[in-house]
């Protein structure tokens, strides 16, 4: 939609495009706007990252990692951790396990009133772990082995788990809650039928029915494809919510977000709005006309980066990987990339996150050096010759750069690292592709020498999936990990081992530095930046926050208000 | 005239045929495109891994059981097939709905925008193309031809966002976008056919600059071309009126190239508005048609191909009837 924004910007700067008549926002109603379509709502199959920004104004859950990075109780009472001797480690039959004890606060019901209780939890994985059931990614609901109800409190109830891990308060987090006493017929009766359960669940046959919500506000209307519209939630348990309604609104052009905030067809961007440019646009523009929008960035736990493919016999060479980095100038190029908004990256975990470090004795950072980069790449047996490319027994220093076509982001980027990479001697071919290919095939099959992409990095994520050497993708176990540089480190794979049973944070955090030492040391992957969030929001709109995390700004709506 | 009732079996037996042949060639197309969408590389559990990387191979390993992803390409064909053929229209495993509910309204909202911007071109086309060729070298004449070559160059996406710019931003006299007004319940059917037109008012004009330029261009060349033929000469040395001269003769005859086009655009009626319908968020089916070939969400992609197929046959089938009825000379025996 690249050639529709400076379509836009062209009627802009003819004049064209000029005043804004949207009425202020007032708590009457909120209408946000939203690029990205949403699917269905049940809370434990959809798995757009639009449904997620539904699913938290309507569901809450046992856990929420609020927007100060920090995990809360959201509908139980406390954490259990073994310092408050709700969370106890046992042994069974020589295994250690980790029980947890959970209460859940007892003004939580559904939105027709019928009170949540742990029958609901325990209906929740029944539904999850059924294999008839397509909910994509169960290891947090595998992970428990029982939940036993206290018999004289139905709000009470035990979880133990297959093993003992320190990150149960974590994983709960995306444990989604159905209630029992609307879905269990239904599940009952689909349930030896293959996606039974789905087609015929209440969210998807009634999803306008309060009791399937328990989060300050219930879906009222709901159109896919087009829009859906909440109310406030008459047996929420929380604070109660300032707004009288709110319509998410679909609008898959971004090109178009702007006109549709300026008409007034909508009050509020959503993060799943404008791209980074067309924020940062629209950011200069308004500071300059007296409009009631304002434009909020804020880091977020998107990492974008380069995996380098170790199994390239030039990239297989440790010298070559450090002086490709010592090559690129990030601050240089989030300057004038990103104009600053988005800083550069150390390695994989972000700023925000408890794990991270930039203590130079944990990390090891690449100083923008040409002459460095040279002096690397000449040890490493690659002399630069007439033509300015380098050369080794006769062979061009030259690497295929890959990344998705269209994302005129990346593609920046990619003329940008290139020249930079010229200039030490390295030919850079571009050769890019559409996303589903570039995913489907080139990375998970690791047919690239440099791929460019990005991951999130939600705090305390044990990188298991992208590091760990048994998650190198091979046709073998049927191309499922996601380690597509190939990087294969003893070392690694233990710290990662050790990091699932280690309770104690203290050596946690010593863990996660070593981890991002041997990271940064050993370079299988080139770090660029991390990406940020922006919304647009009203200016009179208070108590809004982008948490720049895996869980949406939708968290907090309940305290969303218009002055 | 023809006399319907004299070719009347002829045409039942042709018919017939036809829609035998329809069917064959719908049931060939659907593999072939059902086999075609499983070369392409990707598929649903793989995008679900591009959004988690916590899935795990054990994940994988299910999620490909349940769609059966691990049978071959033919098996599931006739899987799905048996599924339509006893009224399943099947699940989108993207929008976890079934696809009936996914795809019914959009196709109805589609149907009525892409009607709509039809109709409007061809009342808007026809009179300007007969008298641009009665008149050939006139000033009209050259001003319909400009604003045809104008309408055909203009891109509908470019002339959409400058809509909205002038009508909703600047103007604020008519929606920005979407299908109808949210939240509102219409007093009246009159009221709820009133607040949906508000809607499709700029999304048709969008889609309509474009088709009207090409169609009178099309009606232009045809009606000069029957105009040219000795009949027509016959016909004005005989005395008949202008009217008659014009409308039985001319047009009538410069109808079969016209029925073509017409015919053609109708069966593109389903698919034709992506654009507009991304740049208006009109709650159509064309990007939920390309997003599902994007994704292979099989069960949705394979029903658009059923209908686009269906609609390409079927308005040809028509085209080819109604010929017969423009030409008497066409015969079905």
């Amino acid at each position: 939609m690249s050639l529709t924004r400076t379509l836009l910007s062209v009627a802009v700067s003819l004049g064209i495009a000029m005043p804004a008549f949207a009425a202020k926002a007032t708590n009457n109603e909120l209408k946000i706007g939203i690029s990205q379509e949403f699917d269905s709502l049940n809370p434990i199959l959809s798995s757009m990252v639009a449904s997620s920004y539904i699913r938290y104004i309507v569901n809450r859950r046992l856990t929420n990692l609020d927007s100060d990075n920090k995990w809360q109780p959201q509908i139980a009472k406390e954490l259990p951790t073994l310092e408050n001797g709700l969370a106890k480690i046992v042994t069974v039959d020589g295994k250690k396990k980790i029980v947890t004890n959970w209460e859940i606060k007892e003004a939580v019901k559904w939105g027709d009133g019928t009170p949540l209780t742990c029958d609901d939890i325990i209906f929740s994985r029944t539904v999850a772990l059924s294999n008839n059931v397509s909910i994509p990614e169960r290891e947090v609901y595998e992970q428990i082995e029982k939940i036993d109800v206290d018999p004289k409190n139905p709000k009470k109830c035990t979880f133990t788990y297959q093993k003992a891990i320190w990150n149960h308060v974590n994983q709960l987090g995306t444990f989604y809650l159905l209630p029992k006493h609307l879905e269990e017929k239904v599940f009952n009766k689909y349930k030896n039928q293959k996606e039974g359960y789905e087609k015929n669940s209440n969210y998807t046959k009634n999803p306008s029915n309060p009791g399937l919500y328990n989060g300050p506000y219930v879906v009222s209307e709901l159109k896919l494809g087009d829009h859906i519209t909440m109310v406030p939630n008459k047996h929420f348990y929380g604070e109660a919510p300032k707004i009288k309604r709110i319509i998410i609104k679909l609008i898959p052009n971004t090109g178009t977000l702007e006109a549709n905030l300026r008409s007034g067809t909508v009050d509020k961007i959503s993060v799943l709005g404008l791209t980074f440019d067309q924020a940062i646009s629209l950011d200069k523009k308004i500071k300059t006309e007296n409009v009631d929008f304002s434009v909020v960035f804020e880091p977020s736990a998107v990492h974008e980066h380069i995996d380098l493919n170790l199994d390239n016999p030039i990239l297989k060479d440790i010298k070559v990987r450090k002086a490709l980095a010592t090559a690129i100038d990030k601050e240089q190029l989030v300057k004038s990339l990103f104009e600053g908004k988005q800083p550069a990256s150390l390695h994989f975990i972000t700023p925000k996150d408890p794990w991270y470090t930039d203590d130079p004795k944990s990390v090891t950072t690449y100083r923008y050096s040409k002459r460095q980069a040279a002096k690397m790449l000449d040890e490493a047996g690659w002399k630069e010759e007439k033509d300015g490319y380098r050369y080794k027994d006769g062979k061009k220093l030259s690497l295929n750069f890959m990344t998705t076509a269209g994302n005129k982001t990346r593609e920046a980027v990619q003329v940008y690292l290139q020249n930079q990479w010229k200039q030490v001697g390295v030919e850079i071919i571009i050769k890019n592709e559409p996303g589903r290919v570039f995913f489907g095939e080139t990375t998970k099959k690791r047919r690239f020498d440099m791929a460019m992409y990005a991951w999130v990095a939600n705090p305390e994520n044990n990188p298991r999936s992208t590091l760990h050497s048994g998650m190198i993708s091979t046709e073998k176990n049927g191309w499922s990990g996601q380690n597509y540089p190939g990087f294969k480190n003893a070392r690694m794979d233990k710290i990662i081992e050790d990091m699932e049973g280690e309770f104690n944070p203290k050596k946690r955090l010593e863990l996660a530095a070593e981890m991002q030492k041997i990271y940064t040391d050993e370079v299988p992957v080139l770090p660029l930046y991390y990406r940020t969030d922006n919304a647009v929001i009203p200016k009179n709109m208070k108590n809004f926050r982008i948490p720049g995390h895996q869980f949406s700004e939708t968290n907090d709506v309940e305290r969303w208000t218009m002055e | 005239m023809l006399n319907v009732g004299q070719w009347s079996k002829p045409v039942g037996t042709y018919i017939l045929r036809r829609l035998i042949q329809t069917v064959v060639v719908i049931g060939l197309i659907s593999y072939m495109c059902f086999y075609l969408m499983t070369l392409m590389p990707g598929d649903p559990v793989e995008l679900m891994i591009q959004s988690n990387p916590r899935i795990t191979s054990e994940d994988i390993a299910r999620l490909r059981e349940l769609y059966n992803l691990d049978q071959p390409a033919y098996v599931r064909y006739f899987s799905w097939a048996k599924d339509i053929a006893s009224g399943d229209l099947g699940y989108s495993r993207t929008y976890r709905v079934p696809v009936q509910e996914l795809m019914g309204p959009r196709l109805k909202n589609t149907f009525v925008l892409s009607f709509m911007a039809l109709l409007t071109s061809l009342l808007i086309a026809l009179p300007f193309g007969i008298y641009s060729a009665l008149k050939p070298g006139s000033r009209v004449d050259y001003f319909v031809n400009l604003l045809s070559f104008g309408g055909i160059s203009i891109p509908s996406f470019w002339l959409g966002l400058i809509l909205i710019i002038v009508f909703s931003v600047q103007l604020g006299i008519l929606p920005a976008g979407g299908t109808e007004t949210i939240g509102v319940d219409h007093e009246s059917t009159w009221a709820f056919i009133k607040d949906r037109a508000l809607y499709l008012i700029l999304p048709v004009i969008s889609l309509s600059v474009q088709s009207i330029g090409v169609f009178v261009r099309y009606i232009r060349s045809s009606m000069m071309e029957a105009m040219r033929n000795d009949f027509i000469r016959t016909a004005k040395a005989k005395g008949l009126s202008r009217t008659v001269v014009v409308w039985k003769h001319g047009f009538r005859n410069a109808l079969i190239p016209l029925i073509t086009i017409f015919a053609l655009s109708f069966s593109g009626l389903f698919s034709g508005a992506i654009l507009t319908e991304t740049v208006f968020a009109y709650q159509g089916v064309g990007k939920l048609v390309y997003d599902s070939i994007m994704a292979n969400d099989y069960n949705v992609a394979m029903i658009s191909f059923i209908i686009s197929v269906s609609m390409v046959l079927m308005m040809n089938l028509l085209a080819d009837i109604l010929y017969g009825f423009a030409d008497p000379r066409i015969s079905y025996t």
